[in-house]
């Protein structure tokens, strides 16, 4: 069955009036004919896997045929947003959703800033896209009636020249009452480390969504329309208050992310000795990007939509108005150490001039930056030589390359093709074999974050587990590096359900740790809200499950306990698991690159540790153990039928 | 007895660095040390954001009795996540 049998198939399913008062559509759109048809997602799915995340793992759970490829229009691409976005601070975000074609395995990128409480206030809450427009088309969402712009005057654009001109042909205000989701030049041809860009940083990164949306053709979605309140069962802005009130009262809230931002991460990363340096070669560098050095070129800050935290840092080089690339958004802690340690540039500047650059060519700074870094390494081995690179000598250290690189890899020019590919570059035969011995990648998704966690065991564990790939925001259990809390084991006990080894460099338990994190960050992609204000990604004491069961309860009037969501970010994973399978991932694909395994890190008090294969087959069985997963990974039989008869109901 | 202690932008009074030359041997003797040079700075390191460095290595637990000797460099580092 094709794609339009599979949607007529859901959307005959799929309840016609919303669940709950401040519910929106579901729209199904086909790109190639532009016939629209909508629902709403069922109870029992809300109920199962919430809305954002977890409901777009159901629609792309009924509607893949996995015997296509993802770039083929069939494929669908489904944006989503919380059940709690633009309705509660800090719950600004949205997930999109596809089969990968950076990484083969399914794609789930999430982001924030204004498209996705937008999308909501224009009454969807979810978009299903499929077929290929018949030319380079914009979709422009006016108060919730959908039109269609021809994008040939776009075609060609990145990310700065797109937003101006959009908002100068269509007269809206961003962040006012006009929000955008685009592709570049890099997603136009196919770049497999492009993103959709959100906003002028703000990036559905991971995966390759530039390239699936480029390849049906659509160069932007615009919404227009103005923002309102929701019509709820109970009252719920006294209860925003409150989490208001707790996020900016969060001592990291306010002593870092509110002045700062992320950048704050890399000093203790440096000198923990576990900073990915030349391709995570070595695991420490310079403090020339500690993040006080960054301060003098940082006029302010900004945030998403009606959050309070404003941890978007701007920044500007000084060079007058004529460059470009003077002046942006940035850099996050990840481009920090994409752009810095891991390509041997100690440059401040440089690396806040290639941030920029990677905002407006549309390419996700962490498969780019590691994608390069990877050439690099190859080339510093003899792997491969000029012969391979047209002729470029690459060396670490070099912003002038790294800045050729970029605009190459963005028009797939020259060896710029080669880096398109990203991780595929063995595969396209780019690359001889011998190359993926030094590829950081699992799952076929290039390391999202610098940080190298042959430490830090709890870290690593959830970079092999991660249903995209590689990646830290899924379950990192990031205050395994707060000696505070290791240091309190009745207090950790209770973080996470109980007890798990005081030492980062122990595998005692922390699979407990890996698996209370990925549930209550499932939930956070669900609800919509930003993992950076989510309980345990940076603090234990920002809001949790508790302040989302409230809220879900006062804006949808479904009664969900802490416990009851709980269960639901441990489905989403579930689900996710089950749609690998389907895409072939087996146990053996839960693992790590062999580096980690076989060189131990060469520096600081951790000289020598590195992962210990047994160790982490053991810890990885445990992980199975209390996730309700088979040896090979997914969900348990009796656990697999209630999904499965949730998710493919037949009447809902 | 001299111990260097760094103070990140948010927990100075002025100068960035607190000069401890009382005897101190564990990190909690020092931090008593630096409530007496800095009164309510003790409270405020309770704080989960504020972490140690010594002699730049991060220390990632057994915080309190970790050793102190002449001439060692503390920082207190305050510590977050990023994406």
């Amino acid at each position: 069955m094709g794609i339009r049998g599979r949607v007529a198939r859901l959307v005959a399913e799929l309840p016609q009036e919303p669940e709950y008062p401040a519910q929106g559509r579901t729209l199904f759109v086909d790109l190639a004919t532009r016939e629209l048809q909508s629902g709403y997602t069922p109870r029992r799915i809300l109920e199962t896997l919430l809305s954002g995340r977890g409901a777009n793992m159901f629609y792309l759970y009924r509607l893949l045929d996995e015997s296509l490829y993802p770039l083929h229009p069939d494929v669908p691409l489904i944006f989503g947003s919380g059940i709690l976005t633009g309705i509660v601070p800090s719950a600004a975000r949205g997930n999109c959703t596809s089969w990968a074609p950076e990484s083969g395995v399914i794609l789930d990128s999430n982001c924030g800033d204004y498209f996705p409480s937008f999308l909501r206030m224009n009454g969807i809450d979810h978009l299903v896209l499929y077929g290929t427009c018949p030319q380079w088309s914009v979709m422009l969402i006016r108060e919730g009636q959908v039109e269609w712009r021809d994008a040939a005057p776009y075609v060609g654009l990145d990310n700065i020249d797109m937003r101006t001109r959009v908002a100068d042909d269509l007269g809206g205000v961003w962040a006012r009452n006009m929000s955008m989701v685009n592709v570049t030049r890099a997603g136009e041809h196919g770049v497999l480390t492009a993103g959709i860009m959100g906003g002028p940083k703000a990036i559905y990164a991971r995966g390759g969504t530039g390239a699936k949306m480029g390849s049906l053709r659509l160069k932007a979605i615009v919404t227009l329309g103005h923002t309102h309140e929701f019509p709820t069962p109970k009252p719920y802005k006294a209860y925003n208050r409150q989490i208001a009130q707790k996020l900016l009262g969060t001592s990291v809230v306010k002593h870092a992310l509110s002045t700062m931002g992320t950048p704050f991460l890399y000093r203790p990363s440096r000198l923990l000795g576990a900073m990915g340096t030349k391709n995570n070669q070595e695991t420490t560098w310079t403090d020339a990007l500690d993040a006080e050095h960054i301060a003098p070129y940082r006029p302010g800050m900004e945030g998403c939509f009606r959050c309070p935290v404003n941890c978007r840092p701007l920044n500007d080089l000084h060079t007058g108005p004529g460059d470009k690339y003077g002046r942006g958004d940035g850099p996050e802690y990840v481009t920090l150490g994409k752009f810095g340690p891991n390509l041997g540039i100690d440059n401040v500047e440089a690396v806040i001039r290639l941030n920029n650059i990677c905002n407006d060519l549309g390419l996700d700074t962490a498969s780019t930056g590691s994608t390069i870094g990877w050439a690099l390494e190859l080339y510093q081995r003899g792997i491969i030589t000029t012969a391979h690179t047209g002729g470029l000598e690459l060396a670490w250290g070099d912003p002038a390359l790294v800045e050729k690189l970029l605009f190459m890899t963005a028009e797939r020019k020259g060896f710029g093709n080669t880096l398109a590919d990203g991780t595929r570059a063995v595969e396209k035969d780019h690359y001889p074999p011998e190359a993926l011995k030094y590829r950081m990648a699992v799952k076929g998704l290039m390391q999202s974050d610098p940080h190298d966690a042959r430490i830090l065991k709890a870290f690593a564990l959830g970079l092999a587990v991660a249903t995209r790939g590689m990646d830290h925001l899924r379950n990192r259990v990031t205050l395994e590096i707060n000696a505070k809390i290791n240091d309190d084991p009745a207090f950790k006990e209770r973080l996470y359900g109980g007890p798990v080894s005081a030492s980062p460099t122990s595998y005692v338990d922390k699979e407990r740790a890996v698996r209370c994190c990925e549930n209550i960050y499932a939930v956070g992609d669900s609800v919509g809200m930003c993992r950076f204000t989510t309980q345990l990604f940076n603090s234990p004491s920002l809001p949790g499950l508790e302040e989302f069961s409230n809220q879900i309860a006062n804006v949808t009037g479904f009664e969900l306990s802490p416990a009851q969501l709980d269960d639901i970010g441990l489905n989403v994973m579930g689900v996710e698991r089950l749609i690998n399978f389907r895409l072939g991932v087996r146990r053996k694909d839960d693992t790590l690159p062999d580096r980690w395994f076989d060189e131990p890190n060469l520096h600081g008090a951790h000289k020598g540790e590195h992962i210990d294969r047994a160790e982490f087959d053991a810890m990885l069985s445990r992980f199975y153990d209390i996730s309700r997963l088979t040896d090979e990974g997914i969900p348990v039989t009796s656990w697999r039928n209630e999904l499965q008869a949730a998710l493919e109901g037949g009447s809902f | 007895m001299a111990v260097t202690v760094r103070l990140p932008a948010m927990l100075r009074r002025g100068s960035d660095t607190i000069t401890i030359t009382e005897p101190v041997h564990s990190i909690a003797q020092l931090v008593t040390a630096l409530d007496h040079a800095q009164p309510g700075l003790a409270a405020r390191l309770e704080d989960t954001i504020f972490n140690f460095a010594v002699n730049d290595e991060m220390l990632t637990y057994g915080v309190d009795h970790h050793p102190i000797k002449d001439g060692d460099v503390v920082e207190i580092v305050p510590a977050i996540s990023g994406g």
